[in-house]
């Protein structure tokens, strides 16, 4: 499965179709707070259109282009942005994750914040699902060395 | 006496004067030497980038441009909002999308006018949509007939088109076609199951062969592209020889 498909029909069309599944996976997460979907629908899409190159180019260039270590780097910062967000709402007096709170710092009235937090958080979430869905799978099909 | 003193430092003052001509003349010889010496190796800096580097960027920004204005395009349908903060995060995605798949979409295209591709495209698709109405009305004639005449057979051709691109937009439409269905692509050679004898001669008649060659400008097209590409170049030679 680590070897590239030799198969011309299934790697053109997946090629052709990789930058418009990575798009669609951009726009569900960032219309999560406006329409169906949100951060771990799209980081699942997105990681998706990466698994799909690992089958039909291989691993050996999907790696080149999105390495092991910048997913783990991903991994982290989605975690990050989440508990950041989080924790920063703590610091500002409220709850976790109490994004009216944010408009203490954002020139902008709470209900527009609790917005813009909630999108930070559809980000954070789809950054570090992407990330390890992508992990998980180059880890299987590896045997995980 | 003071007649031979004059005409001596006359001609002194005509050597003088010579001399010095001579030497500005020099001068001027190699400045000029030099500007053409500098001029030459320009050219000459220009070609070699010409073949290899500069061509490479040229189109990997022709790349990143291109894929980046259809992500938009796709964004703004699949968004529906207009508003300023929305366009601005479409921007950013869409670039960032455009920075990781740029070399995915234009995969193996040729250096040619894509907005020629894209114009044939649009013109093959109701001539495919025809050719899928007239094969239905076949498939269907056979399939009602008490006889059921058919004769499936795999029948194995030879392609004259060259990039995967082409390969994959005639197996599809053979796919597309009622009758025939494409099984395998291995190395320019196509295997197709035919349904019966009449749609395995049309197939074989290369009809969609051809347009589809129209389409990408391959095959016999190839000749003149090729020849226009390197026009420009050919051109910059010759300014250099003469």
């Amino acid at each position: 499965m680590t070897r590239a498909t030799d198969d011309v029909i299934i790697k053109t069309v997946s090629r052709i179709f990789t930058p418009f599944i990575q798009i669609f996976a951009l726009y569900v997460i960032m219309h999560g707070h406006h329409s169906p979907g949100g951060g771990f629908q799209g980081g699942v899409i997105l990681g998706a259109s990466f698994i799909l190159l690992v089958i039909t180019q291989g691993l050996d260039r999907t790696r080149r282009r999105f390495s092991q270590k910048l997913g783990t780097i991903f991994c982290s910062v989605g975690l990050l942005i989440y508990s950041g967000i989080g924790i920063l709402c703590l610091i500002l007096g409220g709850n976790y994750l109490d994004y009216g709170k944010l408009n203490k710092i954002l020139p902008v009235i709470a209900a527009e914040a609790r917005s813009l937090g909630i999108l930070g958080i559809e980000i954070g979430v789809g950054i570090g699902v992407m990330a390890v869905m992508y992990s998980i799978f180059s880890d299987i099909v590896t045997g995980g060395e | 006496m003071e007649v031979t003193l004059l005409v001596h430092a006359t001609d002194q003052a005509f050597e003088i004067i010579e001399n010095a001509r001579r030497q500005a003349v020099e001068l001027l010889n190699s400045t000029v030497g030099l500007a053409a010496e500098e001029q030459r190796w320009l050219e000459e800096k220009r070609i070699r980038a010409l073949f290899t580097g500069a061509q490479a960027v040229k189109t990997r920004r022709l790349n990143f441009l291109g894929t980046f204005f259809i992500l938009f395009f796709v964004w703004c349908i699949l968004s529906g909002h207009f508003d300023a903060f929305h366009l601005s995060l479409g921007v950013i995605c869409c670039g960032l999308v455009a920075h990781m798949s740029h070399d995915l979409l234009f995969a193996n295209v040729r250096f040619v006018d894509m907005r020629t591709i894209a114009k044939r495209f649009i013109a093959y698709i109701p001539w495919l949509l025809g050719q899928i109405i007239l094969a239905n009305i076949h498939v269907a004639g056979l399939a009602l007939n008490p006889k059921m005449p058919i004769d499936p057979k795999i029948i194995r051709f030879k392609t004259k088109l060259e990039s995967d691109v082409s390969w994959v937009t005639l197996a599809n439409s053979i796919t597309l076609t009622p009758g025939t269905i494409t099984v395998d692509i291995k190395e320019g050679e196509f295997f197709v199951h035919a349904l019966s004898k009449k749609v395995a001669r049309d197939l074989l008649s290369g009809e969609m062969e051809d347009r589809v060659a129209h389409i990408y400008m391959e095959a016999d097209h190839i000749y003149i592209q090729d020849v226009l590409d390197m026009a420009h170049i050919y051109g910059l030679f010759r300014g250099i020889g003469g």
